[in-house]
């Protein structure tokens, strides 16, 4: 290594940051995932099976990439919306044809939003016929059964968002199969609705629904739905693989 | 401890000099109770590979993005109703089941069993032998076809014949709603849900293999009930062929 790069990754500064050497060794290595907040959600070590494509194909990956890349693009949206029935559709089109590269922002947002429960679902029938779910990882898979539910959820509160006939009709016609359910059906549906049919006060919910509430509970269920992967010794191929020498 | 699974897990050809000193007991780490294991560090390769992924993905949607643009219709209008009216995507499984009985059975009762029993798989296959491995054996993996085979057969048949001689409407005012739109419905399903299971049964399945049959009769349905609704659905909400749409309506207009 040069000199000057020694004197940086010597100085107290950086040693303050990283708490480990350059990672060249097993000990440095191990040091990189576990003092790392981003690294430490994977285990130190992983079985060479599990890092094949055609065992995961990335899927879990995949679908984490789709929600960051939705956070973002979702909160460059949030500058150009307001959730109000008047003004919700004239943002869109102001977004569309005002804003530079607004209309590829929106392309991008609902891109991978459709990507995202594609790849949740490939994920969870993945997760399915490998048999990963099986003991100790029994809870995980009700974790991400919960995670597959609140990502349908999170793209249909979107769905309303652009506030045009499309987003219109498709709400009134989703909802309308949760005032089905015996019994709470339609106080479910106001209480989704805020009233008794898709207005102002729907728009106001789903909207508080699709950027606070989904995205927090995603959040805060994929970090335990991680965690637990490392948790539980990684994907199941490690036990495969023990299993088979 | 028992001790035969010592001597099954840890193989006499290992190289590695330290010795077993205790198995640990259904713990809940990948080391305990394996042989030496055939891994490498996470870091680097795992953060590579994710970064490739990254790259992959942001760049199959920024060019998708740049070639097909997001959709929008009119401002909405309450009093103009759009034909047809179709749910996201996703939930025209949902949809299409509305059209095949009561509305409370086939959007309420059997969706919530369906995610019920997903929930449930790991609770009532609990055997850890064989996990991590795509269907678990060559039988595990023709079962998984068949099953599948049989479901894209069976259910678009069903789905055409239900939609052509509808028996909720033909036994109107013949039987009482309740046997017309709940009971044929729901016997109808369940004899196309469980034949397999009945075929099965003869073969002395364990767990899992009930679980892959199961699974796939559920999985693939759900394609084809989302599938066709939102590719043969069209105006009126009736059956048409995707590229043969009246009205010059497309079905992808509604991504």
């Amino acid at each position: 290594m040069p000199n000057w790069i020694q004197t940086i990754t010597n100085s107290r500064f950086w040693k303050s940051f990283f708490r480990h050497g350059w990672p060249d060794n097993p000990l440095d290595r191990s040091l990189v995932m576990s003092s790392n907040i981003f690294f430490h959600l994977h285990p130190v070590k992983v079985s060479r099976k599990s890092l094949r494509a055609t065992y995961s194909f990335g899927l879990g990956v995949i679908a984490l990439i789709c929600f960051g890349l939705l956070s973002l693009t979702g909160l460059l949206l949030m500058f150009y919306y307001t959730p109000t029935i008047e003004r919700a559709y004239t943002y869109i089109l102001t977004l569309q044809t005002q804003v530079p590269f607004g209309q590829l922002l929106r392309n991008m947002h609902r891109w991978a939003a459709h990507l995202m429960v594609i790849v949740v679902v490939l994920h969870l029938a993945r997760v399915f016929y490998t048999g990963a779910y099986k003991p100790p990882r029994e809870f995980n898979w009700v974790i991400g059964v919960i995670l597959l539910l609140l990502t349908l959820a999170a793209s249909f509160t979107g769905y309303l968002l652009p506030w045009d006939q499309l987003a219109f009709w498709a709400i009134t016609v989703g909802t309308s199969v949760a005032g089905y359910a015996p019994g709470a059906g339609p106080t479910l549906r106001i209480f989704l609705l805020g009233g008794t049919e898709v207005g102002q006060e729907a728009l106001t919910r789903f909207y508080a629904l699709h950027v606070m509430l989904v995205p927090m509970g995603i959040l805060l269920l994929t970090s335990v739905h991680l965690w637990r992967v490392r948790k539980d010794g990684g994907l199941a191929a490690n036990q495969s693989d023990a299993e088979d020498r | 401890m028992n001790k035969s699974r010592v001597t099954e897990s840890f193989s006499r050809s290992s190289s590695k000099t330290y010795s077993l000193v205790e198995l640990v007991h259904r713990a809940p780490t990948m080391m305990v109770d394996h042989g030496p294991e055939n891994t490498v560090f996470s870091f680097p390769i795992v953060a590579l590979i994710e970064l490739v992924l990254v790259l992959g993905v942001v760049m199959a949607l920024l060019w998708m993005s740049l070639g097909v643009n997001a959709p929008l219709e009119e401002i909405a209008n309450p009093n103009q109703t759009t034909d047809p009216a179709k749910a996201p995507w996703y939930f025209m499984g949902l949809q299409e089941m509305l059209e095949h009985g009561h509305p409370t059975l086939m959007a309420v009762v059997l969706p919530s069993l369906m995610v019920l029993f997903v929930i449930l798989i790991p609770y009532l296959d609990n055997n850890p032998h064989g996990a991590g491995r795509w269907f678990t054996n060559q039988r595990g993996r023709s079962l998984t076809i068949k099953t599948a085979l049989y479901v894209l057969v069976i259910m678009p048949i069903y789905i055409f014949l239900d939609s052509t001689f509808p028996p909720r409407e033909l036994l109107r005012g013949v039987l009482p709603d309740l046997v017309s739109q709940v009971v044929i419905p729901g016997i109808i399903m369940s004899v196309i849900v469980l034949l397999p299971l009945i075929v099965l049964n003869r073969q002395q399945p364990n767990a899992r293999e009930v679980m892959l049959v199961l699974f796939t009769v559920l999985f693939v349905s759900a394609i084809v009930f989302t599938v066709t609704g939102f590719l043969f659905r069209g105006p009126g909400f009736k059956l048409f062929l995707p590229w043969n749409m009246p009205g010059g309506y497309n079905p992808f207009m509604n991504l």
